[in-house]
């Protein structure tokens, strides 16, 4: 992938080019600074495009108020009620990530524990993979009527077990190919599968671990999106079911908007995360 | 080699036999309670000619919505990224957002479609928006694979921007490409049964609601599988696509 230059990383290119004329002074400094800024916002075109497409999209269908909401309304329903948004966000917030964080740490403790023994990782693994391809939407109704549907643990249930497969599959294909070279100067050295495990095993999978971090990230918040709309009390899923029922369409889609910001924030986080846990470790 | 094989694929069918034989235990245990359905239940469920077929004509539904969206979102995303390889002012823009559109939740665009594109083709749309990011991020990303020194021959051959597409970067990418596919085709399904969860007239999606609200445990579970199957077959008819592209294309 032709790494995206990420927002906030200096483009090189430009602050040469601004500084050519005015190399050292304050007004040169100020002009590629503002080059800079400046580039970056233009690339963010998309965004806007997104904006524009949304409002032609509801405009020349003739949508009426009582159907969709144009940007507009929903961003100002945003601004003009935050606090309605605030808690239910911070309450999405908190499930999808506490639920990654433990969903992946249990993953990982059960890979490792699998990766123990060649044969049962071999007969574990088919199992983990069919159980990954189950799509979320049909997962979150079982588990819901399993766990009770009224209360808030079950959202985090959910989120915890569909964050659990990824890690899984993912840090044990990581402890599966440690290179055969390392492990055999290991067991020469008189290593046991401990040492093996703790000192070359460990290390080797963490870049698998981020990777599935970052993959996983959006899909725990959609999974908690999906578990409050069908099973919460609290949260954005909810918050979007309640304005949906009432026909609120400006605070559905404002609901819409700050999901998705949400769920970019998080990812582009653990994006960050895997960077510079993978540069520390390779 | 021939041994390694085969003890893989026994591993493989004795881990799938565990799995079955695991739900069964803790369904007669009653571990996880009566939601947790013996299998022999659900298969029974599905022995009743009416339910079968009733199952079966959902999941055609949700078929056809996944292909739908599978063909649709693939040519839209390819398209844009032809576009983003071959006018280079826009790709900086289109590379940052493609980063950030794998992320957006299909949760919060399906029930929007619903009132607006409509109950029976929402399903189809919201598979296609689900398809077309990861299809997208997928293409970019192969259409930059032709390195430097390929497009330095070409150009210098008289090749132009578009000949460079055709004859380089695209057939390059295409290994790429059928890689976002194997990723995209069980979205297909997710984002169709997404896109049904909220309020379809019907499709497996719409099933699933239905059975988790009128507490059919059995049709939960039927209705769970089938789709799973779906998600499983598609991801390996991609595998198999993929192969094949990678023997011919490298």
């Amino acid at each position: 992938m032709s790494a995206p230059t990420i927002p906030g990383t200096p483009a090189p290119h430009t602050a040469t080019g601004g500084s050519r004329t005015h190399a050292g002074t304050t007004s040169g400094r100020v002009r590629s600074t503002l080059i800079w800024v400046g580039t970056n916002v233009l690339h963010l075109w998309p965004l806007a495009l997104v904006v524009l497409v949304w409002d032609l999209w509801i405009v020349l269908n003739n949508y009426t108020a009582l159907v969709a909401a144009r940007p507009w309304d929903a961003f100002a329903d945003i601004l003009t009620h935050p606090g309605e948004y605030l808690y239910d966000t911070w309450f999405t917030m908190m499930m999808s990530v506490g639920g990654l964080l433990l969903g992946t740490v249990v993953g990982s403790l059960c890979a490792i524990l699998v990766w123990w023994s060649a044969a049962l990782s071999g007969i574990v693994t088919p199992a983990a993979l069919i159980m990954r391809s189950v799509p979320i939407s049909a997962l979150i109704p079982i588990i819901a009527r399993i766990f009770g549907y009224e209360s808030d643990s079950t959202v985090f249930v959910c989120i915890v077990i569909i964050c659990f497969f990824p890690s899984f599959v993912f840090v044990l294909s990581g402890l599966v190919s440690i290179p055969a070279a390392g492990r055999d100067l290991f067991t020469v050295l008189g290593a046991g599968k401990a040492q093996v495990l703790m000192r070359l095993g460990l290390l080797h999978s963490v870049p698998n671990l981020m990777i599935s971090v970052r993959i996983t990230a959006p899909i725990a918040v959609m999974a908690a999106i999906l578990a409050e709309y069908l099973i919460g009390n609290h949260g954005l899923g909810e918050m979007f079911s309640y304005a949906r029922s009432y026909q609120q369409w400006d605070r559905a889609w404002g609901t819409a908007v700050i999901a998705t910001v949400l769920s970019v924030a998080i990812f582009l986080s653990a994006r960050w995360c895997e960077r510079k846990v993978t540069d520390r470790v390779t | 080699m021939n041994t390694r094989k085969l003890t893989k694929a026994s591993y493989m069918v004795s881990g799938v036999v565990l799995l079955v034989v695991a739900v069964e235990v803790i369904a007669r245990l009653g571990i996880a309670g009566t939601a947790w359905p013996s299998l022999v239940e659900v298969y029974e469920f599905l022995g009743d000619e009416r339910q079968r077929s009733t199952l079966w004509r959902n999941t055609l539904v949700t078929l056809e919505s996944s292909a739908t969206g599978l063909v649709m979102g693939t040519i839209i995303a390819v398209l844009a990224g032809a576009v983003s390889a071959l006018v280079p002012i826009l790709r900086p823009g289109l590379d940052r957002f493609a980063a950030i559109v794998n992320a957006v939740p299909l949760v919060a665009l399906a029930p929007l479609f619903i009132t607006t594109v409509g109950r029976e083709d929402s399903p189809a749309v919201v598979a296609a928006m689900g398809v077309g990011f990861v299809v997208f991020v997928s293409t970019t990303s192969g259409l930059a694979n032709a390195s430097r020194t390929h497009h330095d021959v070409l150009t210098v051959l008289g090749a132009n921007r578009f000949r460079r597409f055709a004859r380089l970067q695209l057939p390059q990418a295409l290994p790429s490409i059928v890689d976002g596919l194997v990723l995209a085709a069980p979205t297909a399904v997710l984002g169709a049964t997404i896109g049904e969860w909220f309020g379809a007239p019907s499709g497996l999606g719409m099933m699933i609601v239905s059975a988790f609200q009128s507490a059919n445990i059995p049709q939960l579970w039927a209705v769970a599988l089938s789709a799973t199957a779906m998600a499983l077959i598609a991801y390996f008819i991609f595998i198999a696509v993929q192969r094949a592209t990678v023997r011919r294309f490298t």
